[in-house]
């Protein structure tokens, strides 16, 4: 089943009177359980095609789907509600809040859905990603490698379709890059997630099941 | 709530602070209520005392009890549920034994007739029955010292009167009134016009058995009736210092809502990556705004309460000489429109927070 797919995307900017081609014409999709890296280098579209997906800004012509569903047809509100059941964000560095503990960083989301927190599920996640330890801790108590299994905790606690990983290993070195890349992996493959990752790091995406290159806009699959 | 509470728990220096803030702001608010409400009530105590609906003064008075003055009889002309004749002059007293400035007392004579309606209820010791005989407000007690039994001479008079019972919420101008019947009440004011055939008094209280006051009607033209509170308001420097009061406590109230809402504002500019992150995340405008809300609330509820806590201790302690005095209506009134207040400053940084664009935080 495909949990993303894009038909025709593409997305301009004006800039003063000329307009800029961010993303050309763009028809891609990820299937359950697969796990998608996209390198390229800075500028060159990736992050814009990485919010089009998580629906944090809209395509100027095409369509995106998630789950089946018109996700960037919908309104702001509307996209905001998807966007915290079916997807999840990993992102490079501050994507914890500094003054919840890890526990309570999982806790928030049932805070916002009004539900009560399942302690075990809680557990079992933590322990999956090796971090049940930390659970009391805050953010500023972790290891960068920590912070970023506390992230993907996060991302996955909520069960969504999607995840959605912005440089995740930016900030670490290449021994915890390549843990958070192979727990990545093996969580989108467990819990049959559609992940995309984008890295400039070649070297993490044997990890991967398919590897797209952007440049300039336009997205090309590596043999 | 969840966020709010938890951030205040983490960042337990900063929002200490912040409390610490609000807590002397309504601090000051609260004390300077009291102050206002326990001046107001030494100017007009006294008068609420006598729960009259109007007051009758002579026409050329112009509502100045201290210029009303006419006779006695006329109260005649004055058909009314029920009346009660007053004269009031004010007099200085000193305690017999002593000879030195500071005893001299600043006080207000309040001549009237025991059976009407203005004797007032004796607390300690007993009604006054023979001439220069008083009743005293009980501030005379528990300020100056004095007792029942003892006798004060009047400055510039050849003349002593004796405590024979106190009364309380007997205070008129700031000052202690002294009741006392009017065969000694003329002899104090002759003092200023000379002896007189006819008795003076200043005033008549009125009351009505509906409560209002056009059912009362005077034949008389040399007098006037007005209502209780049009000659509260009127009192020398009451409205003046009422108005001044009122002003300083709400520019106070609007002071204290800025503050909390340019902290609330500045702390949420400082989050508003965070922010970002947590709409790039799904969670709506609608819950974080809720809880920089929340947060305020708190804040302002923490601060407040411990403010007014503060006020009714310091409230316990002080001097009987300072006038101040807690009014259940005020303090509840002040204390809703403080936290009412600042979470409406809060709403700065809702806008904020609706404003902040989750992309900015990916990019």
């Amino acid at each position: 089943m495909k949990l993303i797919e894009l038909k025709d995307v593409k997305k301009t900017f004006k800039d003063g009177r000329k307009t800029i081609e961010a993303l050309k014409s763009t028809n891609f999709s990820v299937e359950e359980g697969e796990f998608v890296a996209i390198i390229g280098p800075s500028g060159s579209g990736k992050s814009t095609f990485l919010t089009i997906i998580g629906g944090l800004q809209t395509p100027t012509e095409g369509k995106v789907f998630i789950k089946n569903d018109k996700f960037s047809e919908l309104e702001e509100k509307d996209r905001a509600t998807k966007r915290f059941n079916e997807i999840g964000f990993i992102l490079q560095a501050s994507n914890l809040i500094p003054f919840l503990t890890v526990k309570d960083q999982l806790r928030l989301v049932n805070k916002v859905e009004k539900s009560k927190i399942d302690d075990d599920k809680v557990e079992k996640l933590l322990s999956e990603l090796g971090i049940d330890n930390l659970m009391d801790k805050y953010p500023s108590d972790l290891s960068g490698g920590e912070k970023q299994r506390a992230a993907i905790a996060r991302a996955l606690y909520h069960d969504p379709a999607v995840i959605l990983a912005d440089e995740p290993t930016a900030s670490l070195d290449t021994d915890r890059a390549f843990e958070v890349v192979e727990i990545l992996a093996r969580e989108t493959k467990k819990k049959k997630k559609a992940t995309i990752m984008v890295t400039h790091d070649e070297r993490l995406t044997e990890y991967c099941d398919s590897v797209y290159t952007m440049r300039d806009g336009v997205l090309t699959k590596n043999q | 709530m969840f966020l709010a509470w938890q951030e205040i728990k983490y960042s337990k220096t900063r929002f200490a602070l912040i409390i610490g803030v609000v807590i002397l702001i309504s601090y000051l608010v609260f004390f300077l209520m009291g102050l206002a409400y326990g001046l107001a009530q030494e100017n007009r105590m006294s008068i609420d005392k006598w729960d009259a609906d109007g007051i009758v003064l002579a026409e050329e008075s112009n509502l100045n009890i201290n210029m009303s003055m006419f006779s006695k009889d006329q109260i005649e002309t004055i058909d009314a549920y029920e009346k009660a004749s007053l004269g009031v002059t004010s007099s200085v007293v000193q305690p017999q034994e002593k000879t030195d400035e500071e005893s001299k007392i600043n006080v207000t004579f309040f001549g009237i007739d025991k059976e009407e309606f203005i004797y007032p209820g004796v607390i300690e010791g007993e009604g006054f029955s023979e001439e220069n005989e008083v009743i005293a407000d009980i501030s005379l007690r528990d300020e100056q010292g004095i007792n029942i039994g003892d006798e004060l001479s009047l400055a510039g008079m050849d003349l002593t009167i004796k405590i024979v019972g106190f009364t309380d919420n007997a205070k008129f101008s700031v000052g202690p009134v002294l009741y006392t019947d009017h065969p000694t009440y003329q002899r104090i004011r002759a003092s200023g016009f000379g002896e007189r055939e006819d008795e003076i008094i200043s005033a008549i209280a009125v009351r009505s058995d509906s409560g209002e006051i056009s059912d009362i009607t005077l034949s008389d033209n040399e007098l006037n009736l007005y209502s209780t509170g049009e000659f509260i308001s009127n009192l020398p420097g009451y409205t003046a210092q009422v108005l001044t009061f009122g002003l300083m406590i709400g520019f106070l109230v609007l002071i204290a809502a800025m503050i909390i809402g340019i902290f609330i504002y500045v702390l949420t500019l400082q989050k508003s990556s965070m922010l970002g992150v947590m709409k790039a995340q799904g969670i709506s405008s609608k819950y974080i705004a809720k809880s920089v809300v929340g947060q305020t609330f708190l804040l302002s509820f923490i601060g407040v309460f411990t403010g007014l806590v503060l006020t009714l201790a310091t409230g316990l302690i002080l001097p009987a000489a300072v006038p101040y005095q807690n009014n259940l209506l005020f303090l509840v009134s002040i204390t809703t429109l403080l936290i009412v207040v600042a979470v409406a400053g809060a709403f700065f940084s809702v806008r904020t927070v609706v404003k902040i664009d989750p992309l900015e935080a990916i990019d």
